[in-house]
C-alpha cells in the first residue's frame, strides 16, 4: 500500500511538473525528459511490474496530451521500463556516469523507436534525426544533464536501491 | 521457484502492456482521442470562459453598486438643496407678489430687470453706413438675435436706439441700424399718444408713417420706441421730428424724424440683454 501511494505520488508529481511546469519553463521548447528519467530510475529499483505500469501510464497521458499517434509513447516508456528493469544489475545506478550512459541510451532508443513508428504508421521518417535536428540533439542533452538532479530527488525518497551485483 | 514466478509475471505484465500499446496504434485511437481531448478542452475552456464572465459580470455589479451609492448619495445632496431652493422661490413669489402689489398702490411702472453689455463698434462701411455696423461681443458674452442696441446720445442724455442683432457669431455680431430701409419698427409720439410706424431710408432720417390726419404732430416732436416694439424697451428715445407732410386728400400723415444717434459719433453700444425668468 505504501509502495502505491508511493508511485501515485511521482505518478501525480512529475506529471504534472513534465506538463504543466515544462509548457510554460522552457526555452525554445527544450524541456528535460524527467518521464524517462523516473522511468529509468524506477527500473534501476529492480521493481519490473511497477515500472512497467508507471512507464505505460506516463506514456498513456503525455499521448492524450499530445497531438503524435495515440499510444506510441505508452509503448516507448512500457520498454524503456521493462529493458531497464532487465538490466539494472549491470549498472551502478549510484555512479554518475552510469546513469548519464543509461539515460542517453534510453532516449535514443526512445527517439529512435519514435521515429521508427512513425516511418511505419505514416510513412515519413527524419534520417538525420540525431545529427541535424538541434533541437532533438538538446532535448537529449538536457535530459541527460539533469538525470543526476532527478536521480538524487528521487533517492531522497526511496533509497532502497537495487544495488550492482 | 518465487523469482521465476515473479519474472514471469513481469513477462506476462509486459506482454499485455505491449500488446494494449500495439492495440492503441494499430487501431488508430489518436481521432478518437483526440476527439475525447477537444471535448474535454471545449468544456474545460466554456468553464474558463464561465468563470472569466462571472469575474467580468462581478466586476461590472460592484461598479454599478458604486455608482448607485454615489447617485443615492448626491441624490440627497440635490434633495437638502432643491428644498433649500424650493424654500426661497417661494419666498422669491411671496415678495414678487407684493412688489406688484405695491406697484399697482402706488401706480409706477415696473423695472425691467435686463443686464446690459457694453461692445465697442469694430466695423462700419461708409457704403453702408446707415444699414449695420459690427461690434465686438458675439456668442461668448451672452448675445443672441433681436436684441436692441442702444447708444449714449450727449445730445439728449440718456441712450437712444440704434438697432437690433441680426447675426451673431462668437465674439462679433452685425447690428442692423433703425435707419436701414428694410427696417421698420413701432413708434409714438412722446406725450401725445400717437402710435405710428418708422421705417429706414438708408439715411440719418427715418420716415414716421400712419400718423392720423386730426393728430396735432409737429417738427421738433420727440419719437420714442412704442409699447408695440418687441425689440426696444418702451420709451426708448429714437429721434426728433423734422417736419410733418400736409395732404389732405391722405388718411395718414407721414413725418420725417432725424435720428439720435446722428449727432454723436459712435464709439461704443450698449446691449441689453432680459433677464432669463425662473
Amino acid at each position: 500500500m505504501k509502495k502505491i501511494v508511493y508511485y501515485l505520488f511521482l505518478y501525480v508529481f512529475f506529471s504534472m511538473f513534465q506538463f504543466i511546469f515544462g509548457r510554460y519553463v522552457n526555452v525554445f521548447g527544450i524541456f528535460p525528459n524527467l518521464i524517462l528519467i523516473v522511468v529509468v530510475y524506477l527500473g534501476g529499483l529492480g521493481r519490473i511490474i511497477y515500472v512497467e505500469l508507471i512507464g505505460f501510464l506516463f506514456g498513456l497521458m503525455w499521448d492524450v496530451f499530445s497531438v503524435d499517434i495515440f499510444g506510441v509513447r505508452a509503448l516507448m516508456f512500457t520498454v524503456i521500463g521493462y529493458l531497464v528493469g532487465k538490466f539494472c544489475g549491470d549498472f551502478n545506478f549510484d555512479k554518475i556516469f552510469a546513469q548519464f550512459v543509461v539515460v542517453l541510451f534510453a532516449n535514443v532508443v526512445y527517439w529512435f523507436c519514435f521515429e521508427l513508428i512513425h516511418f511505419i504508421i505514416i510513412g515519413k521518417v527524419n534520417y538525420m534525426l540525431f545529427f541535424v535536428d538541434v533541437l532533438c540533439c538538446m532535448k537529449i542533452i538536457v535530459t541527460v544533464l539533469a538525470t543526476p538532479i532527478v536521480f538524487y530527488v528521487l533517492g531522497l525518497t526511496d533509497d532502497k536501491r537495487c544495488v550492482a551485483k | 521457484m518465487c523469482r521465476r514466478r515473479k519474472k514471469k509475471y513481469e513477462n506476462i505484465t509486459f506482454l499485455i502492456l505491449l500488446s494494449i500499446s500495439f492495440s492503441f496504434i494499430i487501431w488508430r485511437f489518436t481521432p478518437t482521442v483526440k476527439l475525447i481531448k477537444n471535448l474535454v478542452y471545449c468544456f474545460s475552456y466554456s468553464s474558463l470562459s464561465l468563470v472569466d464572465y462571472v469575474f467580468y459580470s462581478s466586476e461590472n455589479l460592484t461598479k454599478g453598486i458604486k455608482s448607485i451609492i454615489c447617485t443615492s448619495r448626491e441624490n440627497v445632496a440635490y434633495k437638502q438643496k432643491n428644498l433649500e431652493l424650493t424654500d426661497k422661490l417661494r419666498n422669491y413669489d411671496a415678495m414678487v407678489r407684493k412688489y406688484d402689489d405695491l406697484l399697482k398702490l402706488f401706480k409706477l411702472t415696473k423695472v425691467k430687470n435686463t443686464i446690459s453689455v457694453f461692445a465697442r463698434i469694430s466695423i462700419r462701411d461708409p457704403n453702408k453706413w446707415y444699414r449695420w455696423f459690427i461690434i465686438n461681443k458675439g456668442e461668448k458674452d451672452g448675445l443672441y438675435n433681436e436684441l436692441p442696441v442702444l447708444v449714449f446720445s450727449k445730445k439728449k442724455g440718456a441712450l437712444c436706439a440704434v438697432g437690433r442683432i441680426v447675426e451673431t457669431y462668437g465674439s462679433s455680431s452685425k447690428v442692423a441700424l433703425i435707419t436701414n430701409a428694410a427696417y421698420a419698427f413701432p413708434v409714438e409720439i412722446k406725450g401725445k399718444g400717437v402710435n405710428c410706424l418708422a421705417e429706414g431710408l438708408d439715411l440719418n432720417l427715418l420716415r414716421i408713417t400712419y400718423i392720423p390726419c386730426d393728430a396735432d404732430v409737429k417738427a421738433g416732436d420727440e419719437v420714442v420706441v412704442s409699447e408695440l416694439s418687441s425689440v426696444f424697451h418702451k420709451d426708448t428715445p429714437v429721434g426728433v421730428i423734422t417736419n410733418v407732410s400736409k395732404e389732405p386728400s391722405v388718411d395718414f400723415k407721414t413725418a420725417m424724424a432725424k435720428v439720435f444717434f446722428e449727432t454723436d459719433i459712435i464709439y461704443e453700444a450698449v446691449i441689453l440683454i432680459p433677464e432669463i425668468k425662473i
